[in-house]
């Protein structure tokens, strides 16, 4: 039975069954079986296209079964299941149906064979994941909500058009490795590239992330972006261009990273820049860089899930994740700061920790690949990972200079959640031969060599020393309360201003049209009154006696009349 | 915190004490050391192996220590000399904007670390 089913009617299930039981362990529990089940249905799924249904006579495909979509699959799952075990004290039904119906629709996508289907998932996810923000329900969420909403369902907008000139063009809307060139192309290119956050469309998620509930964000941070990233890998493998698009991802956001004081907006960036070595990997297009890809995109779901939920935790206990207000919490949360540390560890890619196996696999191949300017430009972004996730996140919030906060430490469930993903972490960074064997094509690669291990070991501890020269200095830009401008800046303040004076023009002429056809009305109510008015003869009201009279006189008139 | 009065940690687990000697400013000098000598060490270690690489560049002995610590400086200043031109009032985007509000408080579960 469980065979035959898309894995995202698992979920619509779970949906359906969390909206019907209480709330409480039995509705939670029930949120961390579905992922579970899913999880074993896609293990155990043979390759292949296994289910289809007919719409509007297309042959829809809903579960195309490769290695490429079972490990983002499988992925999901983990990360699903990890971000329900974190929200277990939730008692909001409007996220725990988002979050299901979220994570459902993201697995859904990936086991799309079609364009269609992909488009109806891809709709899916946008829809759902916007209550995770609604569900903070404050004005300034409620807002950023419905930016998030507005691009995401753009995205999808542009893809059904992409999708439609496709099928026009070629007859099929099979979801294959598609080249660059008609404007159907390009249009599903920029549909996956809002969504991976390319420079210039990037904005949505630094600026809806931080305005997502604290377990909201956690779970934002599994799905939208690397559901684009499986979608460029399948749709766009070799696509030279999105080399240069992902080391400039790599780049711009990890300046914005080191002067940014809301630590959920850091990671944000942080976030961003992750992406950007996906897509390099995805560029390059080789099989061992694409297995670079995906065992990153890996890796990255849960040490990013990790340091969220580490701040999350912070945000649950302190009221806030600005960095000007935190430090010193590891007297009081020291788990929570230790787990913080393995995610910290493992995103900068030190050897034993996850990113050091995954990261690696895609930097080897650009240089292989004769790109040095790229391999310059990640081994540079590495240490820039270091500085505001390795560094920025664990030191500002745990250590450094003491806030005088002693919160408590984080609830049980918060704890387990983050302490199963440490352990992952950690686990694929020691032994990465299961995820190595999980990957798209066969793995010929040693994580662990002399020269390997040195030469990151060097570029960390160096970058570490130089954070520490520039602290004891004082040159380190210090943490304040601040916003800084970014692309939202043009949606959010430039075209506002410049509609305001387009919106007076459109005043103006209005005022003058409705002035003159005033006045007009003005003159024509003037004729009427020089006619009809009391004062002139049309209107004047005459006596019954003086008609008797004029009848009297005619009578009179006829009667004389008649003697002649 | 002041050298001579060291800091009350009876009440806290012994993974917190561990991170308070490091949180510690009086124990910043050590670990400072600890680093320089770490980096030393690693920086040494590069004569003791034979280094391959895709780029000649990698060849060079402490090539990526030196990679790291001048473009981690370099990323540091740009990104302070960025802020200069992008910092804004937190209430830019108006009072009632995601950066200015508070969390709200029934969705969260503060409490004191002795409660």
């Amino acid at each position: 039975m469980i065979e035959a089913m898309p894995t995202f009617y698992l979920f619509v299930l779970a949906a359906l069954g969390a909206a019907l039981l209480p709330k409480g362990s039995m509705r939670a529990a029930l949120l961390l079986l579905v992922p579970v089940l899913a999880a074993l249905q896609i293990w155990s799924l043979p390759e292949g296209n296994l289910y289809q249904v007919e719409l509007l006579g297309q042959q829809l495909e809903l579960m195309r079964v490769d290695k490429l979509s079972r490990v983002f699959g499988l992925i999901f799952c983990i990360a699903a299941f990890l971000g329900n075990l974190y929200a277990w004290h939730i008692k909001d039904t409007v996220q725990q149906i988002a979050a299901v119906l979220y994570s459902g629709s993201a697995i859904g996508a990936v086991f799309a064979g079609d364009l269609v289907t992909l488009f109806f998932y891809w709709e899916g996810t946008a829809i759902a994941s916007v209550f995770l923000i609604w569900a903070r329900r404050t004005e300034g969420a409620y807002h950023t909500g419905m930016r998030y909403l507005i691009i995401q369902i753009t995205s999808g907008v542009i893809l059904l058009a992409g999708t439609a000139l496709l099928y026009r063009e070629t007859g099929s809307i099979a979801f294959e490795q598609m080249t660059l060139g008609s404007l159907a192309t390009w249009l599903i290119f920029l549909s996956f590239g809002m969504k991976c956050a390319f420079p210039f469309l990037h904005n949505w998620l630094q600026d809806s992330y931080p305005a997502a509930t604290i377990t909201g964000t956690v779970i934002l941070s599994a799905f939208t972006t690397k559901l684009a990233v499986y979608a460029l890998a399948r749709g766009f493998a070799g696509t030279e261009m999105l080399i240069y698009i992902g080391a400039v991802m790599t780049l711009f956001p990890i300046f914005f990273a080191e002067i940014e004081n809301d630590l959920r907006r850091v990671l944000a960036y942080s976030l961003n820049n992750q992406l950007g070595f996906m897509v390099v990997g995805i560029g390059v297009g080789t099989e061992m860089a694409l297995n670079g890809t995906a065992s990153h995109a890996f890796a990255h779901i849960l040490y990013k899930a990790l340091l969220f939920m580490s701040v999350g935790a912070v945000l649950l206990r302190t009221g806030t994740s600005k960095a000007s207000e935190l430090g010193g919490l590891c007297r009081t949360m020291p788990r929570t700061a230790l787990f913080c540390l393995i995610g910290a560890a493992s995103i900068s890619a030190f050897p034993l920790f996850s990113g050091f196996v995954t990261k690696s696999l895609i930097m080897d191949e650009t240089a292989n690949e004769h790109y040095p300017i790229i391999w310059a430009i990640l081994v540079f972004a590495s240490a820039g990972v270091l500085s505001h996730s390795g560094i920025k996140i664990p030191y500002f919030t745990f250590f450094g200079h003491d806030s005088g906060l002693r919160p408590k430490e984080a609830p049980w469930n918060m704890q387990l959640a983050m302490g199963i993903t440490a352990f992952l972490c950690i686990f694929i960074g020691v032994y990465p031969d299961p995820l190595y064997a999980l990957l798209p094509y066969d793995v010929v690669y040693k994580p662990y060599t002399t020269n390997h291990v040195i030469a990151q070991l060097q570029l960390l501890c160096f970058a570490l020393l130089a954070f520490a020269v520039l602290m004891r200095s004082g040159i380190h830009p210090p943490e304040i309360r601040a916003v800084n401008l970014d692309v939202d800046w043009i949606y959010r303040r430039l075209i506002p201003k410049l509609y305001r004076p387009i919106a007076a023009l459109i005043g103006l002429i209005w005022t003058a049209l409705s002035e003159a056809a005033l006045k007009n009305l003005g003159q024509f109510q003037n004729l009427l009154y020089r006619w009809h008015s009391p004062e002139t003869g049309m209107a004047r009201v005459r006596p019954t006696g003086a008609m008797v009279i004029w009848v009297a006189i005619l009578l009179a008139v006829t009667l004389i009349a008649s003697y002649f | 915190m002041d050298k001579n009065h060291p800091e009350d940690t009876s009440g806290y687990s012994p993974l917190a004490k561990l991170f308070v000697w490091f949180a510690t400013p009086a124990n910043a000098n050590k670990i400072f050391a600890a680093l320089i000598a770490l980096c030393l060490l690693l920086f040494l270690s590069d004569f003791t192996y034979k280094k391959y690489g895709h780029f000649p560049i990698e060849k060079i002995p402490g090539f990526y220590g030196a990679y790291g610590f001048i473009m981690f400086t370099a990323l540091i200043l740009a990104a302070k000399t960025l802020r200069l031109f992008i910092k804004r009032d937190e209430a830019y985007y108006g009072e009632k904007s995601v950066d200015r509000e508070e969390y709200p408080a029934d969705q969260l579960e503060m409490g004191q670390h002795n409660d």
